[in-house]
């Protein structure tokens, strides 16, 4: 593009190459540049902080969170759940007596409200913020009841990760995956990761069974041990991998892909090298 | 090629030893190769001027590669003493433990294999050599030599017409394979009645891994739970292994269509089956609490908990064996028999 040669013409007409590439830059940067506006916008207008009702706890029965939260409800919820929480053939089960676990689950982790009905509710960014979370719960919890949100300490102290450590690996390990990081089930089910899970999406998980988990009750795994397993998967997140690398913690199966392709690779490319005639 | 001349069968040629002893090195190695059957076609001085600017940054090249080596096993030395490599929880730096002592390990060992091949690809003579093809036998000669002298050690030991000797020589070689068999009887045992026995029985309770009892209050609708028989040794390994039991609640609107006689097995909405798979053994314990269905890890059994533990997809060819479950006057959980099947793979005897 440089080739400009030195007459005393001036300016050569441009190229059509020249003029089909300058053009293409152009639109770009434009399409890049509003998008990258758009999204700076679009972030702003949502803020995800929580409430300070959120934050400072408020009781779950407050009327007033539980009238804000029925309307929520109305404009999001209704069209599969009903207008009586009692559910909608075809598209939506009853959740009475699902209680505000269930609904803190599915909402905060943003499986409701569901894109598409599928093999499995997919993760995705949730639409409500945690203190609107919170009150579609409230709402929920007081038409039927159910298990609750927890509140206070999720975790315990770190003298209960080894016994945590047991009881993940013989009541979750089976299903997520011995580090946590999920694994198939049948018919294109499958147990999600947990590695960005929070622990109350832990807990509320445990006593509601969501999807195709079964349910841990408090009579079952104790708070105390629901407290352990938490602090168990949380502390395991956090641990760094003494090999280097986890691979995905995943296993011998991506170890042995990852010797058979990049170490023999580079034992291949070293013998060829050694054969090359010099 | 007027060395000597190297005979197309594989055996070496002659040697005029005072023509070698006189000659010069070059012409004692063509000597010697040629006696291999090996012709150097034509050799080549990498540097022909010695001392260049090349040969010296060749030397140097190489020389870095050694230098590299020694640093990295230096450094494999010095940080397996220094660095920490327990487990410790407030401090992870342990996890660069095993990274470290890898990576300088492969500089050292890498940059020496390196150096080796470099010197040779820079430094060292040139050369193309060509070695005659011979077939690999050994000469008629050599071969009927060697089998009269066999014949004839044989002959001298006498053993042909010494029968005695035979059949002494026959025992103590039977003896012999015997002390190599023997031993290996004490581990053949046939199982008596342990591969139709578990730890449960009539009036065993049901306990969690944490020995607490089982009521039926204990578990919500859909979920399951692993229990173990409540006896003193209910959790030992020998008794885990062929009693562990998983308790499922199914959902409401969850029913099961029985096998023949075990209709009863089940109490309520709470059904108990063998937690091993009857394909290879493995904790049969994945359970889709809307579908019902509990899946094997190991090799993608599915079976139906409403068909009674039907296997419906993958190897598992047999239910799952079911055990009768009832409450007791106290209320906790009982088993009302064993199974009435063996649990687990099948094996030969199995009815």
């Amino acid at each position: 593009m440089t080739d400009r040669p030195s007459t005393k013409k001036g300016r050569r007409p441009r190229s059509r190459m020249r003029r089909r590439v300058t053009g293409a830059l152009a639109l770009a940067l434009a399409l890049g540049s509003v998008g990258v506006a758009y999204a700076t916008v679009a972030a702003a207008a949502t803020p995800h902080s929580q409430s300070a009702a959120a934050a400072a706890g408020a009781p779950a029965d407050d009327p007033v969170e539980i009238r804000k939260g029925k309307q929520l409800f109305e404009v999001t919820c209704i069209t599969c759940h009903g207008q009586n929480l009692q559910g909608v053939l075809n598209k939506g089960p009853s959740l009475i007596g699902t209680g505000s676990a269930a609904v803190y689950f599915q909402v905060s982790t943003g499986r409701m409200p569901v894109a598409a009905q599928s093999a499995q509710i997919q993760e995705k960014k949730p639409a409500f913020n945690e203190a609107e979370t919170l009150q579609i719960a409230a709402y929920v919890q007081s038409i039927g009841g159910g298990p609750e949100v927890p509140t206070g300490d999720l975790r315990g102290t770190d003298a209960n990760l080894a016994e945590g450590g047991e009881l993940f690996r013989l009541n979750c390990a089976s299903c997520h995956n011995f580090a946590g990081r999920g694994g198939a089930l049948s018919a294109g089910k499958y147990a999600p990761s947990l590695t960005n899970a929070s622990d109350k999406v832990f807990w509320t998980a445990m006593l509601s069974g969501p999807q195709n988990m079964p349910v841990f009750s408090d009579n079952q795994l104790t708070t105390d041990q629901k407290q352990a397993i938490t602090n168990y998967v949380q502390t395991l997140k956090t641990e760094g991998d003494p090999g280097g690398s986890g691979i995905g913690r995943l296993g011998p199966v991506p170890e042995g892909l990852v010797i058979w392709i990049l170490g023999i690779g580079a034992i291949m490319l070293m013998i060829l090298w050694i054969g090359a005639k010099s | 090629m007027s060395g000597p001349q190297h005979p197309a069968d594989g055996t070496p040629g002659e040697v005029d030893l005072d023509e070698f002893r006189g000659s010069d090195v070059e012409r004692q190695t063509e000597i010697a190769t040629e006696l291999d059957g090996v012709t150097i076609l034509h050799r080549r001085e990498r540097f022909p001027v010695p001392g260049t600017k090349a040969e010296r940054r060749a030397e140097r090249a190489v020389a870095a590669c050694f230098v590299m080596a020694f640093l990295g096993a230096l450094a494999f030395t010095v940080f397996y003493i220094v660095l920490p490599w327990q487990y410790d929880i407030s401090n992870k730096d342990y996890v660069w433990f095993t990274p470290v002592m890898g990576v300088t390990m492969a500089i050292s060992l890498f940059g020496f294999g390196v150096g080796a091949v470099l010197w040779a690809k820079l430094l060292i003579t040139e050369e193309e050599t060509v070695q005659e093809r011979h077939s690999g036998r050994s000469t008629a000669a050599n071969r009927e030599t060697t089998t009269a002298i066999l014949a004839d050690g044989i002959g001298m030991t006498g053993i042909a017409r010494r029968s005695l000797l035979q059949r002494a020589l026959g025992l103590s070689g039977l003896a012999l394979g015997a002390l190599a068999i023997v031993p290996l009887g004490g581990l053949i045992k046939k199982p008596k009645g342990e591969l139709f026995r578990t730890g449960w029985s009539q009036g065993v309770r049901l306990m969690t891994a944490d020995r607490r009892l089982i009521r039926p209050g204990d578990l919500e609708a859909g979920s399951i739970a692993t229990v173990f028989p409540a006896t003193p040794d209910g959790l030992t390994t020998q008794v885990v292994a062929d009693s562990v039991v998983l308790l499922v609640r199914l959902r409401p609107g969850q029913t099961v269509r029985a096998r023949a006689g075990q209709a009863d097995f089940g109490w309520e909405d709470y059904l108990a089956y063998s937690k091993i798979c009857t394909h290879a053994g493995c904790p049969a314990s994945l359970y889709e609490q809307q579908t019902g269905r509990l899946l094997c890890p190991c090799h993608q059994s599915q079976f139906d908990l409403l068909q009674d533990a039907k296997p419906v997809f993958g190897p598992a060819a047999r239910p799952l064996p079911k055990l009768a479950i009832t409450v007791d006057d106290e209320g906790y959980f009982v088993a009302k028999k064993d199974f009435d099947e063996p649990i687990g793979p099948s094996f030969w005897e199995r009815p």
